[in-house]
């Protein structure tokens, strides 16, 4: 069997809140092998961003085991995950979670600032930023900037770091219609070129662009199926031909 | 992460909120300069005081001779002469710590110059008063053995009479009378100021000790030798009690004295000076201490806004943590935002001090003197303040989870 990236291990969340026991995952068997793209399903208060928290290594279970790569990270301290996600975690976030008056390169080089050991941080940064086709925007602010241009950034900065999975929660929650399929398509690029992306979101028209769909109900995996993906592009092309058509009518 | 980053991150942060870093700053920035300016006018004070000692001669013991109780009656100082020039000698021969023992005589008299006239202290002395009291001949020269043995009608006079008698013209070779009596006058004293209690010590004229006690003084005297004081120094100022002792003990022999009531007074001048001048650094002492209380409740400024700042950036700080940042990391990076803070504060703080002392020294003629140990002392407790008050924003910056910190609102 070939190694997983990442796995979870009959994993559990419980929280106490106020006196009611309230069960976020009741036990969740994962396996994510280099290469695969994920969609993350499932109604809200299903646990499916418990799940993503988890596998980031930013919250840890109540029981059962995450393992990245093989290694075992369950027990491991703040200090330790932090290094693990600095790592082997590439995170893109719905609301972006860019630095205000910070320039986008500057954004960008965050992850290897606490990476001491690393050589060439401004290039690479560079280079990524090109890769989500805004290196003529690295001085810009993220105010200066699109909420899709926004998003390419934080996409540029979980990417620096080389990670193992790229995890996306939401990414296109807050983009309009276009915007949304705009980074799918780049998702589904970087999928091309070996990326392994999870990616959490209740939308089915965005969960069916990914190869790979867990739906979450109650804490549970509902449902675990590979699927033939449909093409962003070719989405692209037809929304915006769909506008220009009610654009001369 | 490296240093360099950190303080760059901080400084960015720093002008993010520019008039907010400012306004936190002004505490530290005024308990500092508050502080400065006190030490500064505290060390000022202190050097006029050693300036002034150093004038008065801070190792110099004053002998007056006291009227002895006759019949019940005591007469004032120096009313009855007891002490002679031959107690001088002893003084200066027995007692080893002894550099030079001067004996004087005073008078005073009304001196006359053409159609001017003044009334200075006149004193009778020997040439050892120029050593015993730090004189400076400023023109001139010295009294002659023949004109200390013959009482010679020769005098010396100081830059107050100078001033008032000569004006500008030259006084060596003039004649002045001195109560009637015309002598030349051989020199003229440096100025000295006045001293601590104000007087004008430049006020004076030196005549041989025995012109004084045979033309001037024309009281009958105890003794053809007797003297009104005699100036002691001692070589080491850190002999003064032991010399005092010995000088007490051998007068009192000298004297046949048994009694409590000695026919003598051993004063030490630099005794008042520096009483005055411990009053006044504990004056300048407590003044530091209000101002170091506004250093303190400036950090607590700092403390209240790095609290504001660590709430305000949750989501950053929850960014961070998700990206790399290790605890320490985020600890580092408040702990130096407000130690950059304090440390700028202190710096401005400092340059504002410089700006009121130059401002003290030239329109109010304060001295003021900043040392060098005091600028890096208040920068170095300013950025101690920094981490002090720095220390739990940071930590509670640093405990925060990341995963609750990224979902703050």
């Amino acid at each position: 069997m070939i190694q997983a990236v990442i796995e979870s291990i009959a994993i559990t969340k419980s929280y106490q809140m106020g006196s009611q026991q309230v069960q976020a995952l009741a036990g969740v068997d994962v396996h994510i092998q280099a290469g695969e793209f994920i969609a993350v399903m499932g109604p809200s208060g299903s646990g499916k961003s418990t799940f993503m928290n988890m596998l980031g290594c930013l919250d840890s279970p109540s029981s059962g085991e995450i393992r990245i790569q093989g290694e075992n990270v369950t027990h491991l301290s703040a200090a330790q995950l932090a290094r693990i996600r600095n790592r082997y975690i590439g995170f893109v976030f719905q609301q972006f979670n860019l630095l205000p008056r910070t320039s986008a390169l500057d954004n960008v080089m965050l992850p290897l600032l606490y990476r001491p050991d690393h050589s060439d941080a401004e290039s690479f940064a560079i280079e990524c930023l090109k890769r989500v086709g805004l290196a003529e925007r690295m001085d810009h602010h993220p105010s200066q900037l699109s909420g899709g241009q926004q998003q390419r950034v934080a996409i540029a900065r979980a990417l620096v770091n080389q990670p193992a999975v790229l995890l996306a929660d939401e990414p296109t929650g807050a983009l309009d219609t276009e915007t949304g399929l705009e980074i799918m398509q780049l998702f589904q690029q970087l999928h091309s070129e070996g990326k392994t992306i999870v990616l959490v979101t209740h939308e089915p028209e965005i969960a069916a662009f990914a190869s790979r769909q867990l739906i979450f109900r109650d804490g549970r995996l509902q449902s675990d199926k590979r699927v033939q993906p449909a093409s962003a592009t070719e989405h692209l092309q037809r929304y915006r031909q769909q506008k220009s058509q009610e654009g001369l009518a | 992460m490296k240093w360099l980053l950190l303080f760059k991150v901080a400084w960015v942060a720093l002008q993010v909120n520019l008039m907010r870093s400012i306004l936190t700053m002004l505490g530290i920035i005024i308990g500092v300069a508050a502080v400065i300016i006190m030490l500064a006018l505290g060390a000022g004070a202190q050097y006029e005081v050693d300036q002034q000692i150093k004038s008065l001669g801070g190792n110099v013991f004053i002998v007056f001779a006291r009227g002895r109780a006759t019949s019940g009656a005591r007469g004032a100082a120096g009313s009855v002469q007891t002490l002679t020039e031959m107690d001088a000698e002893a003084i200066e021969q027995q007692i080893p710590q002894v550099t030079v023992a001067a004996p004087t005589m005073w008078a005073n008299a009304q001196v006359i110059y053409g159609n001017l006239n003044w009334a200075p202290s006149i004193q009778g002395v020997d040439n050892r008063i120029f050593s015993a009291q730090n004189w400076q001949l400023n023109q001139g020269r010295e009294f002659s053995a023949a004109e200390l043995s013959s009482s010679g009608r020769v005098a010396i006079i100081g830059a107050t009479v100078q001033r008032e008698l000569f004006g500008a013209s030259d006084p060596i070779g003039q004649s002045i009378r001195v109560d009637r009596v015309p002598v030349t006058v051989i020199g003229v004293l440096d100025a000295k100021g006045q001293n601590t209690q104000g007087n004008d010590q430049d006020d004076l004229i030196f005549m041989p000790l025995d012109t004084v006690r045979k033309r001037i003084s024309g009281r009958t005297l105890a003794s053809p030798r007797a003297v009104r004081s005699i100036i002691v120094q001692v070589a080491d100022e850190r002999d003064m009690a032991l010399v005092e002792q010995e000088l007490e003990s051998l007068l009192r022999q000298r004297l046949r004295t048994t009694g409590s009531d000695d026919p003598f007074r051993i004063r030490n001048l630099s005794e008042m000076v520096e009483t005055r001048a411990r009053t006044m650094q504990i004056f300048n002492g407590l003044l530091a201490a209000v101002a170091s209380v506004s250093l303190l409740v400036g950090g607590i400024g700092i403390m209240n806004i790095m609290l504001v700042s660590v709430t305000e950036r949750t989501r950053e700080i929850g960014l961070r943590m998700a990206v790399g940042a290790e605890p320490g990391d985020i600890m580092k990076q408040f702990l130096i935002e407000a130690m950059l803070m304090c440390s700028l504060g202190g710096f401005l703080g400092l340059s504002i001090a410089l700006l009121v002392t130059k401002g003290l020294e030239k329109f109010a003629g304060f001295t003021a003197i900043i040392q060098p140990e005091v600028v890096l002392l208040s920068i170095g407790f300013s950025a101690l303040i920094g981490i002090f008050f720095g220390y739990y924003p940071a930590r509670k910056a640093s405990r925060l989870q990341p995963i609750d910190a990224l979902r703050h609102e």
